[in-house]
């Protein structure tokens, strides 16, 4: 009878526990949702590593160190999910010729220490910015393009030639107050408290050069959006992903390998970054005329299986390069460029009939003058792996690979020399505007050698010149894009490099922290647009 | 009838160590085995891709799969004949030109003897992990340069002791004799003071073995050691640039393994030269 008694108890127990605990899930859930409309009081990130004073001229030339000053300066345009919004210009027009751009400047915006701002600092800070280059410079001395205050609120530039991306370039222009830099004429050493003035919407609050950290304040009378963190803090941690599981930082990058961990856990949010950096195989076609044929590097192509460099380098965190180049999450990505899924027996072909019919002992090709596919390739230390697939996928087709790593600064000094075979070569860019295939698959003129880095020394295509050097000037969007897209096809064609892939990783984030995190359309960060901490539609 | 006796003399060379010693001249001829017949061991080759990447230990793969699909076994296998080259080769290396230098320094004496002491100082005073580093930067990362740069920080050590056994050697009255009855030095290192210091050597070479086996493991580690070797310490350092390795279960076989079978080996030396020591030097045990 006792005993009953009891179990029947435990059983009411239970089910007031049970009960109790549904409830108190629902309060915490409706709690949560009502914190969600209100601001957040600190979001901490890593930190750790200085990224220099957040001022336009003392801040470090890596995205961590110019994302931090975004957050105090602003500029006459941002960038959003989609593309170029007004920011400090609330406005701006085009002339029909493509000469003259005229921005419209916001009115009652306010610097952070309580001064008005104006056209007069637009133009100000246009002109400081060509005698004192800031760190991050989009417009320059030679590109002759003059300013003039059109009346108190309109600024107007004319270039002496249309420019299909200028507006975009001034638009990126930190905008800084003329009554506190009128009179600085050392920029890069001005580390007044004052040369963190600006009219963003976080002020600095705390920096600390040795500890690598940073502390921004919400600015109260800022023009814009509300802002819905009221504190950012950058913090030292010894490893990213415990100090993100013990919940002392917000954000994390992570691997695939943990995103089961991540995905499934309550309060978590995993997202995809887009994938706006590259890893590309160079060909030296200036010194070595194996490489000058085409069809050797078609050949080479498909004989790469991509998906399986992105699964087992990046353990599937990536996208397949595209011998379009342009990643496929770029704007002006072109679909339709041709192909090269893995094919052995098409590379074999064309190899053939290029007469590297024979192979050596170690299976290495050679054609009737003795001459073997056998190349150098080398890789930057932290890439050897991505270069021991490309070995193996090659030998399968008789091309032999002899990876050569060396740190990071030796592999630079050889992109910039062009000494080299074949060459692994990763680097960002690959987002911004399509004038980087300008840049990089234009022929210099006979007697300049610009920037080798960059340059495929040793290809020439007249027809994709003609359309690189067109494009440039053409300010018809539309049109545009259609000439990229030609290049495109071109570039696809001739393979003068081929893209291996694009890494894409994930960040991960403590969604019941914060949530309202996004990705600039070009830029493959979360936590660097401003927008992430501003309240948006 | 000559075999029979060198067998004996082994077994009974054998029986002098302790059992530590046993074990470890047992598993040291374990991995010597492993290394020789290293291709015959395992079904799957050490330099490519042989299955999907980071499989779990299993019938197949019988200690799993690297990032990049490499069988582990076969790697680990193979890895020995890297560890155990640069392991000895060094330690040969050092021993043999430590040892000359050794007996040149105290059987001349005089200027030369002067000249590599104080060469020897040096050595000893400078820290030897950033100069080998640097080294190993600077001569480019390959097998043969990694033996040369672990030598050059290895003969001090033979060399002192070397130096003083002879010191000692050529003040004994039979060496004195044979020097009056017109013994040449070369004849005197080769048949006097060689058959009383090859003992010491002996020991310097298992010693040194074991540290330059943990260096070259180090320097691979560092990311200097030739990176597309299959080396023990090379597996080591690529499954630690894994982001979050320690988040996923792949270090039970990727870092697992390769640590042990390094484990394994410099623990079995230690083994052995320790019982070396006691044996050639009664001195100091029982």
């Amino acid at each position: 009878m006792f005993k009953k008694a009891s179990s029947r108890l435990s059983l009411l127990v239970l089910i007031c526990l049970l009960i109790m605990m549904t409830v108190a899930c629902g309060v915490e859930e409706a709690t949560e949702e009502s914190v969600e409309e209100e601001t957040v009081d600190v979001v901490r990130l890593e930190g750790g590593q200085d990224d220099g004073y957040p001022s336009p001229y003392a801040h470090h030339r890596r995205g961590p160190g110019s994302y931090k000053m975004n957050l105090i300066f602003d500029s006459m345009l941002e960038r959003d999910e989609e593309g170029w919004v007004p920011w400090l210009a609330e406005d701006y027009e085009i002339s029909e010729d493509g000469l003259e751009i005229l921005f419209t400047i916001r009115d009652g915006v306010k610097w952070q220490d309580g001064e008005e701002m104006t056209a007069e600092d637009v133009k100000f800070s246009y002109e400081y910015s060509l005698e004192y280059p800031m760190v991050r410079t989009y417009v320059q001395k030679d590109d002759e393009i003059e300013v003039e205050l059109k009346n108190d609120n309109q600024v107007l530039f004319i270039a002496p030639e249309p420019d299909a991306v200028l507006a975009h370039d001034l638009g990126r222009i930190p905008i800084i107050p003329k009554h506190i830099w009128k009179d600085v004429d050392d920029p890069e050493n001005y580390l007044e408290e004052e040369a963190v003035v600006g009219t963003g919407p976080y002020q600095l609050d705390e920096y600390n050069l040795e500890h690598g950290t940073y502390r921004f304040e919400a600015f109260e009378d800022f023009w814009g959006p509300n802002q819905s963190v009221e504190a950012i803090e950058f913090i030292p941690v010894s490893d990213d992903i415990m100090a993100f599981e013990q919940g002392d930082i917000d954000l994390t990058r992570i691997g695939t390998d943990l995103l089961s961990r991540f995905e499934e856990q309550e309060g978590f949010e995993v997202v995809q970054n887009p994938a706006f950096w590259g890893y590309r195989l160079r060909f030296n076609m200036e010194d070595n005329p194996q490489l000058e044929v085409t069809e050797l590097r078609q050949a080479i192509n498909y004989a790469l299986d991509l998906e399986d460099v992105v699964d087992r380098d990046a353990r599937g965190a990536g996208v397949a390069g595209n011998a379009g180049i342009v990643p496929p999450d770029h704007v002006m990505y072109n679909p339709e460029v041709k192909e090269y899924d893995q094919d052995l027996d098409k590379a074999e072909e064309l190899l053939i009939k290029l007469g590297y019919e024979n192979t050596t002992e170690e299976g290495v090709r050679y054609n009737e003058a003795g001459e073997e596919l056998s190349f150098d390739l080398f890789v930057r230390d932290d890439d050897v792996r991505l270069g021991e697939i490309v070995e193996e996928q090659l030998s399968d087709l008789g091309i032999g690979v002899n990876v050569i790593s060396e740190e990071r600064q030796s592999h630079d000094d050889r992109l910039r020399n062009y000494d080299y075979q074949l060459i692994i070569h990763g680097g960002g860019g690959w987002g911004g505007d399509p004038d980087y295939l300008r840049e990089r698959f234009m022929s210099p003129a006979a007697d300049e050698r610009g920037d080798v880095e960059q340059q495929s020394l040793g290809y020439d295509n007249s027809e994709l010149n003609q359309l690189l050097a067109e494009q440039r000037y053409e300010v018809d969007e539309e049109r545009r894009e259609e000439m990229i897209f030609e290049v495109q096809e071109i570039l696809a064609e001739d393979i003068p490099q081929i893209p291996l892939y694009y890494p894409a990783e994930y960040t991960a984030y403590r969604a019941d922290s914060y949530d309202d995190w996004m990705h600039m359309f070009d830029h493959h960060a979360l936590e660097h647009p401003k927008l992430s901490y501003l309240e948006r539609d | 009838m000559e075999l029979h006796l060198k067998i004996k003399s082994a077994i009974n060379a054998f029986k002098k160590f302790s059992l530590s010693g046993k074990l470890g001249l047992i598993l040291i001829l374990l991995i010597l085995l492993m290394a020789i017949f290293a291709p015959w061991l395992s079904p799957h080759p050490h330099q490519r891709s042989s299955g999907s990447a980071l499989i779990p230990p299993d019938s197949e793969h019988i200690l799993g799969t690297d990032d990049l699909g490499i069988d582990l076994w076969a790697q680990i296998t193979n890895g020995a004949r890297i560890s155990l080259l640069v392991g000895f080769g060094t330690a040969l290396l050092a021993a043999v030109g430590g040892g000359i230098m050794g007996i040149v320094a105290a059987y001349k004496g005089g200027l030369i003897d002067k000249i590599l002491m104080r060469l020897i100082d040096i050595m000893m005073v400078m820290p030897d992990l950033p100069v080998m580093i640097l080294l190993a930067a600077f001569f480019g990362p390959s097998l043969f340069n990694i033996i040369l740069v672990l030598a050059i920080f290895s003969w001090i050590r033979p060399a002192r002791i070397v130096r003083s056994q002879v010191l000692m050697l050529k003040e004994q009255s039979y060496i004195k004799s044979a020097e009056s009855y017109g013994a040449k030095s070369w004849y005197l290192i080769r048949k006097h003071f060689l058959p009383e210091v090859s003992p010491l050597l002996a020991v310097s070479i298992i010693r040194l073995s074991s540290r330059a086996i943990v260096a070259e493991a180090g320097l691979s580690f560092l990311g200097l050691g030739d990176p597309t070797s299959r080396s023990w310490g090379l597996i080591i350092h690529h499954a630690l640039n894994f982001q979050g390795i320690y988040y996923t279960s792949f270090w039970r076989w990727w870092l697992l393994y390769p640590w042990l079978a390094l484990t394994i080996l410099t623990v079995s030396l230690a083994f052995i030269g320790r019982d070396l020591e006691r044996i050639v030097d009664p001195r100091l045990g029982n």
